[in-house]
């Protein structure tokens, strides 16, 4: 197998495992009962979503965006930077939005003793 | 020091992050800080705005990278107008809550670090000029509104903030998406070159993106059917986050909407879409608002209704109903604030917050009793009140356009809401009292004050709209003007 070839199913890969990690956290959002699989899921959604940023912004052949010494003045192809900047961000957004979700679910847990979604229905919808 | 849009963000952000410090130097600054932090940005909003009225639309780049590469911050007489009014509501509602008894029983460190960043994050949605920035400010929001909304730690706090939280989470998944099509489409994140270049992205790209946006924005903006934590929010959250949800939080979600359609995407039928979608969320939350029996969920519902009028006046798209849509949005903060606001008084120590308790309340609680019966009045038009002028010119913009059968929708909707309204007054004035006397909390002297401001306000708006209407129509001129958008913030690229 040579180098061209193994590229085309490393990208394949990366881009079939981000849609499916995509398409597996929004499954536990909407059919898991379990707040924590919940939390789990909006995770994994998350995770999929910054893999396929990151791929979008990947060139063939690229090297790492940073000028050094070494690479001034020749003809080399980088990656885009951005979508790494942009990814860095919103995992930190991700962190955030997580460690809220599960002060949340245990704060739910203390009243209701479960984490059952379909046992906590004091509020309407 | 040179006043620059910047402020907005970098001044209450930092002292959100300090106040925690000062606390431990003396308990006081806690409450102090953020009173003088909001009355330094009313300071830069009134010098910013008279510079806008004299030179144009200001354009921050910041870092020293000019756009499209750099972040930007545009303060157009649109954007400014909306930021100068979720100020002025952040200054009174902090006026209200100084020393809210609720909130003192809880943390109020909390309280406060949480409401300064709801502010920044707000402002920062309505200031930015990138997409992904955007998208930050969106979490910031986010963060802070879920924290709000559960903090209280009672039970129904949590399950309300979790609702919320979900959503929330589920909406950036999906604006996420849409920002990497975008950016794998046109390459840009800057708002004003991808208005430029929006053209180059096929149409049914252009369209699931566009998708994609309304559905993370509109969760927000309280658009239908994305609304379902809007009432547990509401009526969960302490009283004075009420007010800034629904004066700040959605009004910056809104934003977004308006200009998606207006200035980023050029999508034939949208404008259609967001009338279609205003009168299906306006009649679904009006009926709903008529059947609740906790106060503070028939004033959410009635936010969800007033939201779905400010999108209709935005989807006929004509200057006049721009004007209508931006003066009900400036109505729907300063009376739905009153409301709220007077509201937590009146439901002080029901937890169900039934209006049924409200019983004869009219004797033991007169001045905040008549402040909601002036919001109710205003809200739902009658002269002389500010709410009669946003609606009668959204009137006069539908008759315009002849959409007849919009200006029979709203004046059905006015009626409903009149019903459910004035339900509310009934139990105040004509009932007999239940309550007894030392089961009232009388509100302070600094709530009082901060909702007269609010009443006053509304009055004044109501015999005089023109003290508003010079700004509403440069704002709405700002709105219009795509291509000097495009010009402001990219000058120097295409010179």
């Amino acid at each position: 197998m040579d180098f061209g070839q193994y590229q085309n199913i490393v990208t394949i890969s990366v881009y079939g495992s981000a849609i499916a990690l995509i398409l597996i956290g929004l499954y536990a959002v909407l059919i898991k009962k379990n707040l924590i699989k919940i939390v789990i899921g909006l995770s994994l959604a998350d995770a999929g979503i910054h893999l396929l940023f990151v791929a979008i912004g990947y060139l063939k052949g690229g090297t790492a965006p940073i000028f050094s010494p070494s690479v001034v003045g020749e003809n080399v192809t980088m990656v885009d930077p951005v979508p790494q900047a942009l990814v860095l961000t919103a995992i930190v957004i991700g962190f955030a939005v997580t460690a809220v979700a599960l002060s949340l679910v245990i704060r739910l847990y203390k009243h209701h003793n479960t984490a059952r979604i379909d046992q906590i229905k004091s509020l309407k919808w | 020091m040179v006043i620059s849009p910047v402020h907005y963000i970098a001044v209450p952000l930092l002292a959100a992050f300090v106040i925690p410090l000062f606390a431990k130097l003396n308990r006081e600054f806690v409450r102090i800080i953020p009173g003088i932090v909001l009355l330094y940005l009313s300071y830069v909003s009134i010098v910013l705005m008279n510079q806008v009225s004299s030179t144009g639309t200001i354009s921050e780049v910041l870092a020293g990278w000019a756009p499209p590469f750099g972040i930007n911050l545009v303060f157009s007489a649109f954007s400014g107008f909306l930021a100068s009014l979720m100020t002025f509501m952040g200054l009174v509602i902090w006026i209200y809550s100084y020393r809210f008894k609720k909130i003192d029983d809880e943390p109020a460190l909390k309280f406060y670090v949480l409401f300064l960043m709801l502010i920044t994050g707000a402002i920062g949605i309505v200031l930015t000029g990138d997409i992904f920035n955007l998208f930050v400010f969106l979490e910031i929001v986010g963060i802070s509104a879920y924290s709000l909304t559960s903090f209280y730690r009672n039970r129904d706090g949590a399950e309300a903030g979790f609702k919320y939280l979900l959503l929330g989470a589920f909406a950036s998944t999906l604006i996420l998406l849409g920002i990497i099509l975008l950016y794998s489409s046109i390459g840009t994140l800057n708002m004003a070159d991808i208005a430029q270049k929006s053209h180059l992205i096929p149409t049914s790209l252009k369209v699931s993106i566009f998708i994609l946006f309304v559905v993370g924005f509109g969760i927000e903006a309280e658009m239908f059917p994305l609304n379902g934590w809007a009432p547990d929010a509401y009526s969960q959250a302490p009283g004075p986050v009420g007010a800034a949800f629904s004066g700040i939080a959605v009004k910056a979600g809104m934003y977004v909407i308006i200009r998606l359609i207006y200035t980023l995407f050029d999508i034939e039928g949208s404008f259609q879409f967001l009338i279609v979608m205003g009168l299906i969320t306006t009649i679904i939350a009006e009926v709903s608002a008529m059947k609740q029996t906790n106060l503070k969920r028939m004033l959410a519902y009635s936010s969800i209704g007033q939201m779905g009028i400010v999108m209709v006046a935005f989807g006929i798209g004509t200057r006049e109903a721009i004007i209508a849509g931006l003066f009900l949005m400036l109505n729907h903060a300063i009376i739905k604030g009153l409301l709220f606001l007077s509201s937590s008084y009146l439901v002080y120590n029901d937890d169900n917050k039934l209006i049924s308790s409200l019983s004869g309340l009219g004797k033991r609680l007169p001045l905040v009793s008549f402040l909601f019966a002036l919001g109710a009045f205003a809200i739902v038009g009658l002269p002389p009140f500010s709410g009669f002028w946003s609606r009668l010119y959204l009137l006069l913009a539908a008759a315009d356009k002849e959409l007849i059968y919009l200006i029979a929708i709203i004046l059905i909707i006015a009626v409903i809401e009149i019903v459910y309204y004035f339900r509310v007054i009934n139990k105040l004035y004509f009932k007999d009292i239940k309550v007894k006397s030392d089961d009232v909390q009388k509100p302070s002297i600094n709530a009082v004050i901060s909702m007269s401001i609010l009443g006053i306000l509304i009055i004044a708006i109501g015999i005089y709209p023109d003290l508003v209407t010079s700004y509403l129509g440069n704002a709405a001129d700002a709105l219009l003007d795509k291509a000097g958008y495009i010009e402001n913030v990219l000058v120097d690229i295409n010179n």
